[in-house]
This record gives C-alpha cells, structure tokens and sequence, in this order.
C-alpha cells in the first residue's frame, strides 16, 4: 500500500513537473519537457542541500582524535580550535558522571556571525547551508567572534582573520566525510544532507530524542546531539551537586 | 577572566568617538539656535567645532590599527550591509570629512557669526549633527545586536551611550572654556562667558539626568529579569567583578556626583532668579569628573558583557 503511494506520489510530482516545465518554457516545449522528464533524477541530486551533523555523545569516548585531525587538516595555530572536545564531570563520589562534548560551528539556520559581519566576509551557503568565511574580505573587526553564541569563532593568530569549523568544505564538496567525522573512532558523529529525508543523519534525527546548544538564542543550530550533558558550571551557585568543565581550550570557561 | 577580543583600542574608540560626535552635536546645535546663548553662540560653536574631529580621529585610527592590518578597514567601504559595523562605518567615514570641513569654516581670523561663509557653516552644521548623533547611536546598536551577549542586548543601551556622548560633548566644551574663553579679553572669543557658562552647566545637568534615568533602568531590568540578563547584570552589580568600577567611577564620580554639583550650582538662578556665578574650579574638576565616568561606563558595559555569557548550555 505504502510503495503504491509512493509510486502515485512520484507520479504526481512527475506530472507537476512536467506542466510546470511546460508553462515556464514557451518556446521549444517539446523539448523541454523531454528534458525535463530525463533530468528528474538528476534534479533529485543537485536539488538544495543542507548539511548537518549528529552526534550521539553516548559513543563519544573523549579521545580528541576530532579535535587532532581537525587541527591537521587545517593547520590550525596552536591555542585555537576548530573543533574541540569538553568534559563535564558532575556529582560527588560514589555519585558521579563524566560526560563528553564534542564542539564545532553549529551552522546554524540564522547565523547571528553572519547577521553582524559588516563587509559580507561570513556568509551561509544557499547551496549547502555551510557558514563560510571569505577571508579575502575579512577585516579581522571580532564582530562576528563577539555574536556567536558558541565561541566556535577565533582569530587565527597567524593570518589575523576570523576562522572557524566548515564542515570540511573541501572533502565533502568531493563526497568525503569532514575529517572528524571520518576519524571518529566511536562512529559517534554522522555527517549528511538534513533535507533528504532518507539520508542517514535524518534518520537518526527522525527516530532518536535530540537537542541543540542554546536553543534559546534563536539560532537554530545544525549540529545535534544525542545524549548530551548540558549542565554548566552555573548550575555549582545551588551547592546541590559539584559541575566541573573543561573546555580543554585556552579559554578555560565556557563562554 | 576572559580574554576581551573587544580590549582597551575599541573601548578608547567609543569613548573618544562618543565625546567628538556630542561636541560637534553641541556646536552645530548651539550655532543653528537662534537666542540662547546670545553673544556666546560662536564661541561655543567654535569650540565644540575645532575640538570634535580630534577625539574622534583616535580613536578611528586606534580601531584600524586595533585590526591588525590598517588598510583591510577598506574592505568595510566596498558594500553597505545591515551591519551595525557597516552602517556605523559609514556614517563615521561621512561624520570625519564633514566635520573637518565644519571646523575648517571656523578656522579664518575673519570668522564670525555674519561672514561670508556662515551659509556653508550653517549647511554643514545642519548635516553634521544628525551624523553625530549617528555616530554616537550605533556604538550601542552595534553592542546590542546580539543575543550572545546577554548585558549589552538591550535597546536602552543605544540611549545610554548616546546620552553619555552628548554629555562628554558639553563637558569637553566647559573644560576648552575655562582655558580659552573665560579669561579671553577678546569679546568674540570670550562671549558673554556668565550667562553661557549657566546654560551649558545647566544642559549638560539636564543630560546627566537622563543618563541617570536610563542607568537606573538599565540596572532594574536587568535585576528584575531571570534567566540570561540577570546572570550577565552580576558583573556590574554589587559582588561582581566589575561592580566597584561601574558604582564607584560611573555611578558616583561620572554621574551622581558632577549631577549634584551642577545642580547646587544652577540652583539659585533655576529657582530663586539670583545672579548665577562660575567658578573656575568647578568648571575644571566636573568635567574631568564627566569624562572620567564617560570612559568607565564604555570600559565597564564592554568588558562586563565578554566577561558573561548566556547562562545555559
């Protein structure tokens, strides 16, 4: 019954298609339509894409393999990070937890970084969703450094522009797998397209309870997670039970 | 503590832009208003004119130099966005050249309120202050814009340093007064000192008001919200690290206290008609007073809010 559907659903779109390929192009329709009909699966492909990741903290061992391929990747200056991992450790013994986070860029749906970035050097791709940075136009200002919520943003103390995860736009636009993705040793990070409903990653999202960092701010981040601890040191002013986290960066707090 | 990405250039930068834009606001108001300031109208004008562009050029050269790479600051002139930044450098980029032009119109020994280039003072006094005031809003816009930073996103900071601009503007003109006006012998650069003296003491006790005002406001919500405004506000409130600074530097010596004695000192004329009297020492230490408090509140407000974050992950 549900493939049936599925079918008469594919051929509905199919007949969409065609018509509204028929009424866009007036000249040579016939044509067009042909086209339009072979392209179908090809348009599949290229359609929009919005890239994500999962991460399920429940795999993640803290080992920092992540953060050191990252590092390699990029040639990342020492005391910065474009990803990293942090601890949190909680309670008083024997009633204790220790939890890991791994942290990125969140590429988030509405980038405060990109809102305030005054020469356009930030931007979201329309065709991918990742955050970039052209540091052809960067100024270097921190504006951006200033309004995310994250601090995934740095700036690199070699070239003096901000700097920050994306995804390893390099590899993926090649079909790989970012590089922490791919050297996750705990298979706890899945990288795909959020808007294919039959891609892993929402497969996941669709099937397991999830949450973002932050989700007050507005931002909606594309980096989820399962099982996360989101307990902060905040929490040590009830005195009910001890929150202890390392950032394992130079800034020893969380911001 | 936090490494400020935003350190001590950017917070000279708001401070010393802040106090060039209010003079030059001040000026090209006091030039454009008819009576008033009667006799002393130039002389004022003339000082808030010649002094404004100077702060204002450091602190844009101490911003460009802040980044690293001077000529990069051109990268900002390319486009105009919806950047705070973007629109602010614009408006700083226009403010710098034409209030250099206002000022050079002062410059002639035969510049005086009927010559032959008051139209064009009048024109660039005209365009000048709304510049001004641009260029005092944006720096608390630009603060504001993000929800990152709990302590400074709040529409009444933009009021709070606009006011502290326009404050510092009248307090620099008061300082630049004593030294060249008061004892002047010269009837067009000394104007009728008294009575000037009165109106700026009093405009510059109107504005301290307002500042207060709006500190009170800004402190209370913040205090009567949860979440993460009120985690943010403890840097400045009492315990926080910030909070001698913000109480003592900006509330008491930059407010309360030079508010107090402009009020004592209008007091008897404002209420009782007697002749108002101007004591050079008041008219040295209040402003200094101003303007000690006018860099504290820029230096606690952008240090309090890197030092703080939302309050949950």
């Amino acid at each position: 019954m549900s493939m049936k559907n599925k079918i008469t659903a594919a051929r509905r779109g199919f007949m969409k298609k065609l018509v509204g390929g028929a009424a866009a192009v007036t000249v040579a329709s016939a044509g067009a339509v042909l086209a339009g009909a072979k392209a179908t699966p090809e348009s599949n492909k290229q359609r929009q894409k919005h890239y994500g990741m999962l991460i399920d903290t429940r795999k993640c061992i803290g080992c920092h393999t992540c953060s050191v391929s990252c590092k390699s990747e990029f040639d990342v200056p020492l005391g910065v990070t474009r990803s990293w991992v942090e601890y949190t450790e909680k309670g008083t013994y024997p009633n204790v937890s220790r939890n890991f986070l791994p942290r990125l860029c969140n590429h988030c749906r509405h980038p405060q970084c990109v809102d305030v970035c005054p020469t356009g050097a930030t931007y979201k791709r329309p065709q991918d969703g990742i955050v970039v940075v052209d540091s052809g136009q960067c100024i270097g200002c921190k504006y951006c450094i200033q309004a995310c919520p994250y601090d995934a943003r740095f700036l690199n103390p070699v070239t003096g522009f901000a700097e920050k995860c994306d995804f390893c736009i390099h590899r993926v636009s090649k079909g790989l797998d970012p590089a922490c993705v791919n050297s996750c040793i705990g298979g706890a990070r899945i990288f795909g397209d959020l808007s294919d409903p039959e891609s892993e990653i929402s497969r996941q999202l669709a099937t397991n309870p999830t949450t973002v960092l932050r989700p007050g701010k507005g931002t909606e981040p594309q980096v989820y997670y399962i099982g996360a601890d989101h307990s902060d040191e905040h929490e040590n002013e009830r005195g009910w039970y001890d929150v202890r986290i390392t950032t394992h960066r130079k800034e020893k707090g969380r911001r | 503590m936090h490494e400020l990405a935003w350190g001590l250039p950017v917070i000279s930068y708001f401070f010393l832009a802040g106090m060039g834009a209010g003079a030059v606001v001040v000026s090209g108001s006091v030039l454009l208003r008819k009576g008033g300031f009667g006799a002393s109208r130039f002389a004022i004008a003339r000082c808030g004119a010649l002094i404004g562009p100077f702060p204002v050029m450091l602190g844009t050269f101490l911003i460009v130099f802040e980044l690293g790479q001077p000529f990069r600051a051109l990268n900002l002139f390319h486009l105009i966005n919806l950047s705070p930044m973007s629109i602010g450098s614009w408006f700083l980029n226009i403010f710098i050249t034409l209030s250099v032009l206002y000022a050079m119109t002062f410059l002639p020994p035969s510049a005086g309120p009927g010559d032959k280039l008051a139209p064009f003072r009048r024109a660039l006094a005209w365009i000048c202050v709304p510049l001004g005031i641009g260029v005092a809003v944006y720096t608390g816009i630009m603060l504001g814009a993000m929800p990152a930073r709990p302590l400074w996103n709040s529409p009444i900071l933009s009021a709070l340093f606009t006011l502290s601009a326009l404050s510092s503007g009248v307090a620099v003109i008061i300082l630049a007064g004593v030294f060249i006006r008061r004892k002047s012998n010269d009837i067009a650069i000394r104007g009728d000192y008294e009575k000037s003296s009165y109106l700026l003491i009093s405009s510059d006790a109107l504005l301290l008001a307002g500042e207060l005002m709006v500190v009170f406001l800004f402190i209370l919500f913040g205090h009567l919200t949860i979440g993460d405004v009120r985690y943010a506000m403890s840097a400045i409130l009492p315990g926080g690290n910030l909070a001698v600074m913000f109480w003592g530097l900006v509330v008491l010596v930059g407010l309360t206290i030079p508010f107090v004695v402009e009020i004592y000192q209008i007091f008897p004329k404002l209420i009782h008609g007697r002749k108002f009297k101007s004591h050079a020492a008041i008219e040295v230490i209040v402003p200094l007073a101003i303007l000690i408090g006018g860099f504290a509140l820029r230096y606690t407000i952008v240090a309090a809010g890197q030092i703080t974050a939302p309050a949950t992950l």
